[in-house]
């Protein structure tokens, strides 16, 4: 049995509570520090964790400390991203990298040779893997295109609207990373549409609830995109992959799986209703890809290019939306 | 008992024969079809005779036309029936030439014609359950809606150049599905085509493969997705997303077995083609054409209703072959 490896974890708001007890729970792990500014915050995940309260210079000098996992607010993470490389540390950040294309681009130096995993969680969730071992193994031959549903339960607080980034960069950037994952090519041409159906109070503060994104790729794969903020149904997380000799689907999962006849009819319980309760194994295989990453020396299979990327993508759906044309990339 | 004159003896003329001789109020008088072996293949199975149109129009005695021609010829066939003073029942599309359509409307106007234009997705009864609980209220009010419409495989390369293109041929029946349930004049298309089934469907001009957007002046949003070659059956599917939630019409399967063993679970087939998906909807649709008959119904889907359908074939072909939204 070798030693764990001690990480950090800076933030400890909604996230952080995700990814700190999964870094303490691991078995090749030990979470040591929480690094948090909001002491109550910080003083319950150590408790819950076993790990002590540092400073962010503290952690970071520590040599023991092999790995971070970035869980702050989304305006930090690529400034706590280059102090922990600048440091020697391996980085599990959440995404978005940044919400500016331009500072983030800027940053690409800073993370050339750098161990440093973008949280695209999608990409770990167990059925989205398995359906792109599928798509791999040629079971539905060449995927021709994709459909990618990502319908919220509610719409946020409207106070976190204005630094959200907006729909595209805050939310939609899952699925634009996922449908680069899956298409295994980058989009060649956006086009995006948007309404505020939802909550009127989204269109008051300058943004939208509802999407639809049209991708086309270079070798003129299509995907679409579905978005909106508030299903009335739950968390609505669909894959439909088409290919020249079938289609893959992921489907929702329930809260449990029974499904009760009456004379009413059939009647079945509801799908998940956040992404607490659906993405939870996603957020721990990414911690043991981290720890793979830290353990093992594997190489990060999501990145800082692939942040960087699905953050362009973003701003050209929102550009899309803005001017009504198709943005060619 | 209503006479009815079937004027195309093809495929589809076939199903609606055997749907007018089925129906207790409607009877075959004639067939026409321009190769009479068809004609007379039908005719006799049906117990109806061959006729020519002038015949079949001529006729003080048949109420009804059943235009299921070619499509080039759907427009002239409908007008003639409406200038003899029948009910016309016609296949879809009204047309490939949208300005021929609307030239033609005044036309059917003047001559107080009383068309019925034969989408039969309307008359699934899946479809059509869906759309009774979205009116009631079931999910809240409708926000967006995905059609998803695969066939599944191509037609033979020497249809398309005639089909009018994926568009006009195709998702023409989902536009229509589209105004339907959503209930507002979509006044905005996008649409990325691309030949990804066969080559020879692209050199022939035409594409295989679409996504299409529509959008209402209220902002409700309309995702369709075509594809002439799907590889595991016709996919026919809606899902309306409201503001309460979400209703789906899923396929129909061609047996509910399915079979678990240790290498997982397998599930029958979609039933296949249009000829039986919609062999329900075909029988409906020919029920209510005995009612516009029999009881003075009116056409669910009018002359007009064909019109606004190629209006927005018309407009996303243009807009995938611009690559810019259009306005309508």
């Amino acid at each position: 049995m070798s030693q764990k490896v001690d990480v950090a974890i800076i933030g400890a708001g909604r996230m952080g509570q995700i990814h700190g007890p999964n870094a303490a729970r691991h078995p090749d792990l030990r979470l040591k520090y929480v690094v948090e500014t909001d002491a109550s915050l910080a003083g319950a995940l150590a408790a819950q964790t076993g790990a002590a309260i540092a400073t962010l210079s503290d952690a970071l000098n520590d040599p023991a400390i092999r790995g971070v996992v970035i869980a702050s607010s989304t305006d930090m993470h690529l400034e706590h991203s280059l102090a922990c490389i600048k440091a020697g540390k391996a980085v599990l950040c959440e995404k978005p990298i940044d919400l500016d294309l331009a500072k983030a681009r800027a940053a690409a130096p800073a993370f050339e040779g750098a161990r440093f995993i973008l949280g695209f969680n999608r990409r770990f969730d167990p059925h989205v893997s398995a359906l792109r071992d599928k798509i791999a193994a040629g079971v539905i031959g060449n995927l021709e295109t994709l459909t990618l549903i990502n319908h919220d339960p509610a719409a946020p607080p409207p106070a976190f609207i204005p630094r959200s980034g907006g729909l595209f960069k805050d939310f939609t950037i899952h699925d634009l990373d996922l449908a680069y994952a899956l298409l295994g090519e980058p989009p060649a041409e956006i086009f995006a549409t948007a309404s505020c159906l939802v909550d009127p109070m989204i269109a008051e503060l300058g943004d939208v609830d509802t999407a639809r994104v049209i991708i086309r790729t270079k070798s003129n794969k299509l995907c679409v995109i579905s978005n909106t903020r508030r299903s009335g149904y739950g968390y609505d997380q669909r894959v439909e992959a088409y290919g020249s000799k079938g289609m893959a689907a992921t489907g929702n999962e329930r809260l449990d799986a029974v499904e009760v006849w009456t004379e009413n009819g059939a009647s079945a319980s509801p799908i998940r209703p956040n992404f607490l309760s659906r993405y939870m194994p996603s957020y721990a295989r990414e911690m043991d890809h981290f720890a793979d990453v830290l353990v093992r020396g594997v190489k990060p299979s999501v990145g800082y290019a692939e942040g960087l990327a699905a953050l362009a993508w973003a701003e050209a759906c929102a550009e899309s939306a803005r001017t009504n044309a198709v943005v060619k990339l | 008992m209503q006479k009815i004159a079937l004027i195309g003896a093809g495929r589809i003329g076939r199903i609606h024969a055997a749907n007018v001789a089925a129906h207790p109020e409607l009877q075959l008088a004639y067939v026409i079809d321009p190769i009479a072996d068809s004609a007379a293949s039908v005719a006799q199975s049906f117990g109806a005779k061959t006729a020519d149109l002038d015949g079949a129009l001529g006729d003080a005695s048949v109420a009804g036309v059943i235009v299921a021609s070619s499509t080039d010829t759907h427009l002239d066939f409908s007008l003639r029936a409406a200038q003899a003073g029948k009910a016309i029942f016609c296949e879809k599309p009204i047309d490939l030439d949208l300005g021929r359509a609307q030239g033609a409307q005044a036309q059917f106007e003047a001559a107080k014609a009383r068309v019925f234009l034969a989408f039969n997705r309307r008359f699934d009864p899946n479809f059509r359950a869906l759309k009774t609980k979205l009116d009631a209220g079931a999910v809240g009010k409708l926000e967006t809606l995905h059609i998803t419409s695969h066939d599944p495989s191509p037609p033979p390369a020497g249809y398309i150049p005639v089909s009018g293109g994926l568009f006009k041929d195709m998702a023409i029946h989902d536009f229509d599905m589209a105004r339907w349930m959503l209930g507002e004049e979509p006044n905005e298309v996008f649409a990325a085509g691309a030949v990804l089934v066969d080559p020879e469907i692209g050199r022939l001009g035409d594409i295989d493969t679409a996504k299409t957007i529509l959008r209402t002046p209220s902002g409700k949003i309309c995702v369709i997705s075509n594809s002439r070659r799907s590889g595991y059956g016709y996919d026919q599917r809606i899902e309306a997303f409201g503001s309460a939630g979400a209703l789906r019409a899923n396929n129909v399967v061609e047996s509910t077995v399915e079979a678990w063993t240790e290498n997982g679970a397998q599930a029958d087939q979609f039933q296949n083609f249009f000829l039986d998906r919609y062999a329900a909807a075909y029988k409906s649709e020919m029920a209510h054409f005995a009612d516009m008959l029999v009881r003075g119904a009116k056409a669910q889907i009018g002359y007009a209703d064909g019109v606004a359908a190629l209006a927005l074939a018309t407009a996303a072909q243009a807009s995938h072959v611009k690559g810019l939204p259009i306005a309508l």
